[in-house]
């Protein structure tokens, strides 16, 4: 029947959706890979030929950075994702199995909070505290407990304290919404059935949550491996990821092409290590039967 | 035992059950009257603010829920949506660390005791309301505890299968000898499956007995009332409890004459409501043994009963 196949007159409210879509990441990604495939720009420089000089650039690496700054931005991504979630899976675990509605909209209200001050208000505040001089350092170094202040900033360290301060919340909120989901019930089926009280959690709570760690860790991923204030602020001349190289591509070297290839980049290994993540997990809750 | 909540609501107030070893005993009441804060009560999962609760002998109120050993059926079954039938019905067995050879042993024998052999590696989703249910059985009987409890464990069975799995249950639990502890707010539930019944509201226990007990004699207006249809009289200040089937409509010798308001047709019987002559609504249950009842709105009918069968109440 004809009218059956005709769209929902609702799905032209997608529309404004699929034009920011479109507008924001589609075009500017398209015109970013053209961009790294040209020597320079091709609409203001008649001369500018295809290459892929750029990308053999970053694969040979004789200056010795790049790999680096790569392996820098996955390893920084990776123990941001996995310290988000170990301090967020207790406390959305806690939030989602509250009873108090007013206790959890104040722990709500405590976890969203932080959003509410920019990313450089926080990383400035984290500064304060980690620096040479800052709340830290002098208080151990009053107490007698050390005698020269320890490096808490200007690299990993301090770049990684900072992000997952940043997106814990994504973490939490994500968490929450998928554990409260799960019936409270299961647990103590489990606890009446014999299991103490971490082990009902790991048989039942744990494995039906995936899909919550899943989503979590690849948000938070996903958000600090393209994070650039806080590691420029937070890292120092110790840590370079691939965000600051490709502002310091367009900023400085005034290398856009350079810069473009280093996008694209980005973009295909954080979208195989997306993929393969998602293959792994699924595979997992597919067989605890979620999928 | 007593249980409050918030230290202001009280759930479960100076209740005290003593419950026989292989016996169906039911907890039957309202919503909220404090039934399954008591079945919670004696799981574990709340812990009562003052009395103990002792199991052959030995109290296990300070006991972990995991370390009492009771089987539990829940309402909504919480069959684990992660796991197979056969998981879920060995997870009691894996966690006492049986051997796996005896696990398989058990786990089949536990389904085919329920009737679900061949649905093994079925995940929960995947099957019916009455399978879930026997599933939810097998998995808190395979570990064979000798105290079963069951909270509202037919309650979303379609009034058939509900039937059936009455039969069922009471069947296994005789063959099995275990002591079964059952919530239900059904009072035909209770009554068909009870060895005895605790009545309960508002946190209180109104009467315990067996179902006929319970049903011929209820001590308060609240048991009559809640249970079954009832006259309740009142004589100089005093409450008689009147069942519908003990009044029966006579020609001559009338306690009471009436009007039929209506006659609502049972199938079994005909429940009329008759209104006598000075206000009075009396319920009339004529049964159909013989010939079908012909009473219709509008005939006067006469009311007669024996004073042994109107049960005075307390209160």
């Amino acid at each position: 029947m004809a009218v059956a196949t005709r769209p929902s007159p609702i799905a032209w409210l997608l529309a404004p959706a699929a034009l920011v879509f479109v507008l924001f990441f589609v075009l500017p990604f398209g015109v970013m890979a053209v961009m790294s495939v040209y020597s320079s720009n091709p609409v203001t420089n008649p001369n500018a030929i295809l290459t892929t000089r750029y990308y053999e650039r970053f694969a040979l690496d004789t200056a010795g950075i790049f790999h680096d700054a790569l392996w820098a931005t996955l390893r920084i991504g990776f123990i941001t994702t996995v310290v988000s979630l170990l301090i967020g899976y207790p406390l959305a675990h806690w939030m989602a199995r509250m009873q108090s509605r007013l206790g959890h909209a104040l722990v709500l209200m405590a976890v969203i909070a932080p959003m509410l001050t920019g990313i450089v208000v926080r990383t400035f505040a984290w500064m304060t505290i980690l620096q040479d001089k800052g709340v830290i350092n002098t208080l151990l170094i009053d107490w007698g407990v050390i005698s020269k202040p320890l490096p808490l900033m200007y690299n990993e360290f301090g770049t990684v304290v900072a992000l997952v301060h940043i997106y814990v919340p994504f973490m939490v909120l994500t968490l929450t919404g998928v554990i409260g989901r799960i019936d409270e019930r299961l647990e103590q089926a489990a606890r009446n059935l014999g299991a103490g009280r971490l082990r009902a959690f790991v048989e039942v709570t744990l494995p039906l949550s995936l899909p919550g760690i899943l989503a979590g860790s690849l948000l938070v991923f996903a958000l600090s491996i393209s994070a650039y204030v806080t590691p420029s602020l937070m890292g120092g001349t110790d840590v370079l990821t691939l965000p600051m190289l490709i502002a310091q591509q367009v900023g400085t070297s005034f290398n856009p092409n350079f810069a473009a290839a280093l996008g694209v980049i980005l973009l295909a290994v954080s979208l195989v290590i997306v993929v393969a993540y998602n293959r792994i997990l699924a595979r997992l809750s597919g067989e605890q039967g979620l999928a | 035992m007593t249980k409050t909540f918030d230290g202001r609501v009280v759930a479960v107030d100076g209740v005290t059950l003593d419950i026989a070893a292989g016996e169906f005993f039911s907890l039957l009441g309202p919503s909220g009257c404090g039934k399954t804060t008591s079945l919670r009560m004696i799981a574990g999962f709340e812990r009562p603010d003052s009395g103990r609760i002792h199991v052959g002998g030995r109290d296990i109120t300070d006991v972990a829920v995991h370390k009492r050993d009771m089987g539990m059926v829940f309402q909504s079954y919480a069959l684990f949506p992660h796991r197979t039938v056969a998981e879920n019905v060995a997870f009691g067995l894996r966690m006492r660390e049986i051997a796996k050879s005896e696990i398989e042993r058990r786990v089949k024998a536990a389904l085919a005791q329920v009737a679900l052999t061949g649905l093994e590696t079925r995940k929960p989703s995947q099957l019916s309301g009455g399978q879930q249910q026997r599933v939810a059985l097998a998995r808190a009987l395979v570990v064979e505890p000798p105290v079963l409890l069951c909270d509202e464990p037919l309650g979303a069975l379609d009034r058939k299968l509900r039937q059936q799995m009455q039969f069922e249950l009471k069947e296994l639990q005789r063959r099995l000898g275990v002591t079964l502890v059952f919530v239900t707010h059904d009072q035909e539930e209770a009554l068909a499956m009870s060895d005895r019944i605790a009545v309960m509201n508002h946190g209180r226990v109104e009467q315990v007995g067996a179902p006929t007990e319970i049903y011929e004699r209820p001590r308060t207006r609240f048991v009559a009332d809640f249970i079954g249809e009832i006259n309740i009289l009142e004589e100089g200040g005093r409450a008689r409890a009147l069942r519908p089937e003990k009044i029966r409509l006579v020609a001559d010798g009338a306690r009471v004459s009436g009007t039929v308001e209506t006659a609502n047709f049972l199938g079994g019987s005909t429940l009329l409501r008759v209104r006598s002559g000075d206000g009075r609504s009396f319920l009339v249950r004529e049964t159909h043994a013989g010939e079908r009842a012909s009473r219709r709105p509008g005939d006067v009918v006469g009311l007669a009963w024996s004073d042994s069968d109107a049960v005075l109440l307390e209160g």
